[in-house]
C-alpha cells in the first residue's frame, strides 16, 4: 500500500519523460523497495516488552531458526536531553544530562563538563581533576558490573546475575561516600567536583576496591573460562577488524576486534595523562571477546583508582567558584570534548552564544554507534544466539536515544 | 577432557562461594552507615561537605525567604514553592520559606548549593513513602523537624568475605 502510494507521488513529481510512461513495470523509482514475502521466512518483534531486548525493538526475520535479517528499532526511551539543556544553565544541566545512563552517570556527564569548562573559561584545580578519575573510573566499574550481570542472565547464567550485582554494591558504597547519591550522583560540576573526599575515604577505598578486584579474578572460572559460556559465545557474531574501524564502533566493540584506540591514551584529559595502565585488546571480534574486554578493563580501573589516590595532591580546593553571572560574557564558540566512559568514546559537543544556556548541546553515544554493526552481525546467526551478540555490544537502549 | 575438568571447576568455584559470608543486607533491621550529617554546602569557598543526599532540613532562623533555593530548583525538578509561614522572623520580612514535593526532587543537592545563609541542609533520612502524594509534601514546619536515624551498618572485609557488619 505505502509502495503504491510513494510510487505514484514520485512518479507526479518527476518531470514526464518521452521514453514511455514512467518506469516499466516491475521497477520502481530509487530509494523505494517492495517488502517480499516469503513462505518459508517469518518476522518475529523482540520487545519492546520483552525483558531481553531493554528499551528497544528488534524486527528479525528468521528462516527456520538462523536469522536472515534485523533491524533494530530504537527510539522507545528518548526524553528530549539535549533540547532540555537548550532552557538551562551551564550548572542546571548537571542533573538531568546524568540521566541517560544512570549506572555511569559521572562518565556521562564527563564530556559535558570538559566542554563547559572550556566556554566558561574555568580551570580545573589539580586535586579535582585525580577526584574525577577516581570517581569516573569507579562508575565505569559500577557501569560494567551492571552490564555483566545481565549478560550473564542473558546467557542463563543466574549466578552471574548474583555475583556482579552483589560486587557492585562494594563501588556504590564508595560512591554513596563520595557523592551522596548511590546512583544518580550530580557530582562533576563545571569547574570540578561538588564536594572533597570525606574523611578516611582512601582507606575504605583502598580496601574495598582491593576486595572488589579478588571478587572480579574470581568470575574467571565460573564465566569467563567456564566451558559452555565459551562455546555460546565464541565464534558468534564475529566483526573484523576492517569493519569495526569502518561501521565506525567503538569502546569495548573496537577493542575487541584488535583495534588498540583508547581515548584515556589517545588524547588524555584531566589526570589520566599522568596514570599508569594498559589497554586489553583481544583480536577475535567474537561475542566471547567483547564479552571479556570490559571485565579486564574493571582490574585496569582498579589500577587507576590505586594510583590515583596515591599520586593525588593531598590537599587543596576541588572546586572553581563560578563567577556568579556569566551574563553576556560568554563568548560565542563551539567545543567537541570526548571521554572514553564505559562503553567507549562518549563526545559532547556544545554551541555557546551570548546567554548564560547553550545554544545547543549535541552528545555523541558510543551505544548508538555500536549498534549500526548489529545487524551485519546477527545475519546468518541462529535466533538462539541473538541475546549473547546483542548484550554483546555493550549496548545501553536508554543512552542511544537519550 | 577439557570441557569436563572446566565445568567441574565452575562448578567447585560455586560451591567454594558457599564458605564465603553473606553480603546480603537485611535491611529494615540493618541500615546502611553513612558518612557525616548529609550533604551540605559552604558558600564562603563554594565546595560541598561530603554526607548523603537525603531529606532535606531547614533552618527557620536562618533562611531569609530569598528564594534562591526555590530558583535553583526550577531548572531542575520544580519540586521547591515559597510558602507562607506565620511567624514574623526579623530577617524574614515576607515570611516565605520554601516547601519541598519529594514527588518530584531528584536528589540532586543544587538548591543547598544555592543557598547563601546555610539554611537548607541536606540530612541521612531517605525513608520517605507515602500512602498518599500529599504526604510526599514537606511543609517547612516538617522540614525542620531533624530526623533520627539509626544506621549503623558497615561494609567489614576479612579473610572469610565481605558482609555488613
Ligand atoms: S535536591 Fe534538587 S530536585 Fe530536590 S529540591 Fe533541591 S534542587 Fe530541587
Ligand atoms: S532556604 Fe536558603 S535559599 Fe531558600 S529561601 Fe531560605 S535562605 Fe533563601
Amino acid at each position: 500500500m505505502d509502495g503504491t502510494v510513494g510510487a505514484a507521488s514520485a512518479s507526479a513529481a518527476a518531470p514526464p519523460s518521452p521514453a514511455g510512461a514512467g518506469a516499466p513495470a516491475g521497477r520502481l523509482p530509487p530509494g523505494l523497495s517492495v517488502e517480499r514475502t516469503d513462505e518459508r521466512i517469518m518476522t518475529l518483534n523482540v520487545g519492546p516488552q520483552h525483558p531481553g531486548s531493554g528499551h528497544m525493538r528488534l524486527v528479525i526475520q528468521v528462516d527456520g531458526d538462523y536469522i536472515v535479517n534485523c533491524d533494530p528499532d530504537p527510539g522507545y526511551v528518548h526524553r528530549g536531553e539535549e533540547k532540555m539543556a537548550e532552557y538551562r544553565n551551564y550548572v542546571l544541566n548537571i542533573p538531568h544530562l546524568e540521566r541517560p545512563v544512570i549506572h555511569d552517570s559521572c562518565n556521562v556527564l564527563y564530556p559535558y563538563c570538559l566542554g563547559a569548562e572550556d566556554i566558561l573559561g574555568v580551570e580545573v584545580p589539580e586535586r579535582a581533576k585525580y577526584v574525577r578519575v577516581i570517581a569516573s573510573e569507579l562508575n565505569k566499574c559500577i557501569y560494567i558490573q551492571y552490564w555483566l550481570a545481565i549478560y550473564g542472565i542473558f546467557l542463563g547464567h543466574s549466578t552471574m546475575f548474583m555475583w556482579p550485582a552483589g560486587d557492585r554494591e562494594l563501588l556504590i558504597d564508595l560512591m554513596e561516600k563520595l557523592t551522596g547519591a548511590r546512583v544518580t550522583h550530580a557530582y562533576f560540576v563545571p569547574g570540578g567536583v561538588r564536594n572533597d573526599l570525606p574523611a578516611n575515604f582512601e582507606d575504605a577505598c583502598l580496601r574495598q576496591v582491593g576486595y572488589f578486584e579478588k571478587r572480579i579474578k574470581e568470575y574467571a572460572d565460573i564465566f569467563y573460562d567456564n566451558p559452555i559460556l565459551v562455546s555460546r559465545t565464541a565464534g558468534t557474531g564475529v566483526l573484523s577488524r576492517m569493519d569495526a574501524v569502518r561501521f565506525g564502533t567503538t569502546g569495548s566493540v573496537l577493542r575487541a576486534s584488535g583495534v588498540d584506540f583508547d581515548l584515556r591514551k589517545r588524547e588524555p584529559y584531566d589526570a589520566y595523562g599522568e596514570m599508569d595502565f594498559s589497554t586489553p585488546v583481544l583480536k577475535d571480534g567474537d561475542s566471547y571477546a567483547r564479552s571479556r574486554v570490559p571485565w579486564l578493563d574493571m582490574m585496569e580501573s582498579c589500577r587507576i583508582v590505586r594510583d590515583a589516590l596515591a599520586k593525588m595532591p593531598k590537599s587543596g580546593s576541588v572546586r572553581t567558584k563560578l563567577k556568579p553571572n556569566p551574563k553576556g560574557k560568554l563568548p560565542h564558540e563551539e567545543v567537541y570534548r570526548r571521554v572514553e566512559s564505559g562503553r567507549g568514546s562518549l563526545g559532547c559537543h556544545i554551541v555557546s552564544e551570548k546567554k548564560p544556556e547553550p545554544y545547543r548541546v549535541k552528545m555523541s553515544v558510543p551505544s548508538f554507534r555500536n549498534l549500526i554493526c548489529m545487524p551485519n552481525l546477527l545475519r546468518g546467526e541462529k535466533l538462539g544466539n541473538m541475546p549473547a551478540v546483542y548484550w554483546s555490544l555493550n549496548y545501553w537502549p536508554v543512552e542511544a536515544d537519550r | 577432557m577439557g570441557t569436563a575438568s572446566g565445568i567441574i571447576r565452575a562448578l567447585n568455584s560455586g560451591v567454594k562461594h558457599l564458605a564465603v559470608k553473606r553480603f546480603t543486607l537485611r535491611y529494615p533491621e540493618e541500615k546502611l552507615k553513612f558518612v557525616g550529617d548529609g550533604y551540605q554546602f559552604d558558600p564562603t569557598v563554594g565546595v560541598g561537605i561530603a554526607g548523603l543526599k537525603g531529606r532535606h532540613m531547614l533552618f527557620h532562623d536562618h533562611c531569609t525567604g530569598c528564594q534562591l533555593c526555590s530558583i535553583a530548583c526550577e531548572g531542575v525538578a520544580e519540586a521547591i514553592a515559597m510558602v507562607k509561614v506565620p511567624e514574623g522572623w526579623k530577617h524574614n520580612k515576607k515570611s516565605i520559606m520554601p516547601q519541598i514535593d519529594y514527588g518530584k526532587c531528584v536528589f540532586c543537592g543544587l538548591c543547598v548549593d544555592a543557598c547563601p545563609f546555610y539554611a537548607l541542609y541536606m540530612t541521612n533520612d531517605y525513608e520517605l513513602s507515602s500512602f498518599t502524594k500529599e504526604g510526599l509534601i514537606y511543609t517547612p514546619a516538617q522540614l525542620q523537624v531533624k530526623p533520627d536515624v539509626r544506621q549503623d551498618s558497615e561494609i567489614v572485609i576479612d579473610e572469610r568475605g565481605a558482609t555488613h557488619g
